[in-house]
């Protein structure tokens, strides 16, 4: 369970507040997707939760965030990395090694996992992610795709009750972006690992995120159950903020048909829409 | 404008990653090259710019062979956005940015008509010129990237992945500008891109690459009907495409939202009363 009460915090050097008075709670085992434009904050939420807002970046801090009754300004980042694992939206940034196995070795070790359960770990976030084949690769010999799935297995091996991911496929093909969502839905909804994505991939945020955030400014413009959100398209796109073509297919045939229409976030539900209007 | 004749490349220690891939592009075509990570995609686009030379085949630009043409002549041809607009950013202000940009390849030109230059992009992308790019956003160094090398009017611009990072405003900024000049100046303007959407909103042909080899080239909204193709690429269309080759019925030729709110409402039975299930 993550809570986040009145949440204000300017970094040391800025005027203006990155976040303000945000207030979100997240269920253990939810799925919470955080969609925004640049600059509304949505990675310092990311920081504030695991903990790296304040311990590594200081500035004004009003509010409180607890993370499975933990708050994180009380906690060190060292416990709170057993809770919280973050996959960076700057993947260099992330991997310290220069070999994969060793990438995923160094965080094992780090945690103090017991030395003969490490293999099994290891293949299997390697499997999860499907880049067995690379074990043996050294990071400057992958692509910006391949290193991405490197990092998101490197924190997934140490099984983190809450996993926060900062746009973990901007740099992946759309077939591949899917695996990782799916493979995020499977850790969600098969081992109850709260998921918290910040994603511009709005179609497929929106297919597999039961919550959503829209941050804007700073600040929590709305939040919901991702239907709910959606339902205000328009107020989105005034805010930057795009919604998958589905769904605007559905607030199309609301008003041409003067007959209110489901929030659809797929095509299985696009095409039973349509179908009840077809001869 | 652009000619591939049985182009191959393969990197170093290798397999190949282009493989006897041949097509032609005139000017003023807005293309877009799709398929899976590792497909060959990439490394098209930088055999056309001259950064990687064929190993075997020829490509031409503007007739001339990339192996024996000029840098200089080639990065005055053909400008290149990269996906991180920090890979090509390197001076402190926009200004500088676009000025440095343009003195590397219309030197000849003579300073003042430069300058005179870089006023009117910074006028034309509503930048100060004071900026400092490294304290933008990504969208706003992507869009000092991309006025930087419109300001060199290249008759050519490679686009690869430009909306990686960006949000929906700032992806609708950067390929609206481009449209613009693909309209207005005919640029030839090569894209390679996975958002599928983008492509369809942008591109009027398609290149489909697999395994280092081109699968198809055709129209766009035609090569996304094709089912089977769109699968061996590894490709999902976009929405509404998906959505009508599902519903069938001459509801596949709806290419967005509005078009196939437009299709149902003229097929349908129950005008102003559909049920609400």
């Amino acid at each position: 369970m993550i809570q986040i009460q009145d949440l204000s915090f300017t970094y040391k050097g800025e005027k203006t507040p990155a976040l303000q008075e945000i207030r979100l709670s997240v269920p253990d085992g939810g799925f919470l997707g955080v969609i925004g434009p640049a600059g509304a904050g949505k990675t310092t939420l990311a920081r504030a939760i695991t903990g790296m807002i304040p311990h590594h970046y200081p500035g004004e801090y009003y509010g409180s965030v607890t993370v499975n009754g933990l708050d994180t300004v009380e906690t060190s980042l060292n416990d709170l990395s057993r809770q919280v694992g973050m996959v960076f939206q700057d993947v260099e940034s992330q991997i310290i090694s220069p070999m994969v196995e060793d990438e995923l070795l160094y965080g094992l070790e780090n945690f103090g996992v017991p030395r003969e359960e490490i293999p099994a770990r290891i293949d299997e976030a390697l499997g999860k992610t499907g880049i067995l084949n690379l074990r043996d690769r050294s990071i400057a010999s992958l692509s910006g795709g391949q290193r991405q799935k490197v990092a998101i297995a490197s924190i997934i091996a140490l099984h983190p009750r809450v996993l926060v991911l900062d746009e973990p496929t901007g740099e992946l093909d759309p077939r591949s972006s899917r695996q990782v969502f799916s493979f995020l839905k499977e850790l969600n909804e098969e081992q109850g690992v709260t998921v918290i994505l910040i994603e511009q991939k709005i179609m497929l945020l929106c297919e597999f995120a039961r919550q959503l955030a829209v941050l804007s400014e700073g600040r929590i413009a709305r939040q919901g159950e991702t239907r709910e959100v959606l339902a205000h398209a328009e107020e989105l796109q005034a805010l930057g903020v795009n919604c998958p073509r589905v769904t605007t297919l559905s607030m199309l045939l609301t008003d041409r048909s003067g007959t209110p229409q489901p929030v659809c976030v797929n095509l299985e539900e696009a095409e039973q829409m349509v179908r009840r209007f077809l001869p | 404008m652009i000619e591939l004749e049985h182009v191959s490349f393969a990197y170093p220690e290798q397999g190949p990653s282009v493989q006897d891939v041949s097509f032609r592009l005139e000017k003023g075509e807005f293309v877009a090259i799709l398929g899976a990570n590792g497909a060959g995609k990439t490394t098209t686009v930088r055999l056309i710019d001259g950064l990687l030379r064929p190993t075997s085949g020829r490509v031409l630009v503007a007739g001339a062979d990339t192996r024996e043409s000029q840098v200089s002549e080639r990065a005055r041809r053909v400008g290149f956005l990269f996906q991180n607009p920090d890979r090509q950013i390197c001076k402190n202000t926009v200004r500088e940015e676009i000025l440095f940009g343009l003195q590397t390849v219309r030197a000849d030109e003579g300073e003042a008509a430069l300058q005179a230059r870089t006023e009117e992009v910074l006028r034309d992308f509503a930048f100060t010129g004071e900026e400092e790019p490294f304290s933008l956003s990504r969208g706003q160094r992507q869009r000092v990237a991309l006025a930087s090398i419109l300001a060199v009017e290249p008759e050519v611009l490679i686009l690869d992945e430009p909306t990686t990072g960006l949000d929906y405003r700032e992806c609708c900024h950067i390929m609206d500008r481009i449209r613009r000049m693909n309209e207005e100046q005919q640029t030839t303007v090569i894209m390679v891109c996975h958002d599928m959407e983008v492509v369809l909103d942008y591109a009027r042909r398609a290149l489909v690459m697999a395994e280092g080899k081109l699968l198809a080239d055709g129209k766009v909204p035609e090569i996304f009907r094709d089912s089977a193709l769109m699968e061996r690429a590894s490709i999902l269309p976009p929405q509404m495409i998906g959505l009508g080759l599902r519903l069938g019925g001459g509801l596949e030729n709806a290419c967005s939202p509005e078009e196939m709110a437009d299709a149902v409402m003229a097929k349908s039975n129950k005008k102003g009363g559909a049920q609400h299930a």
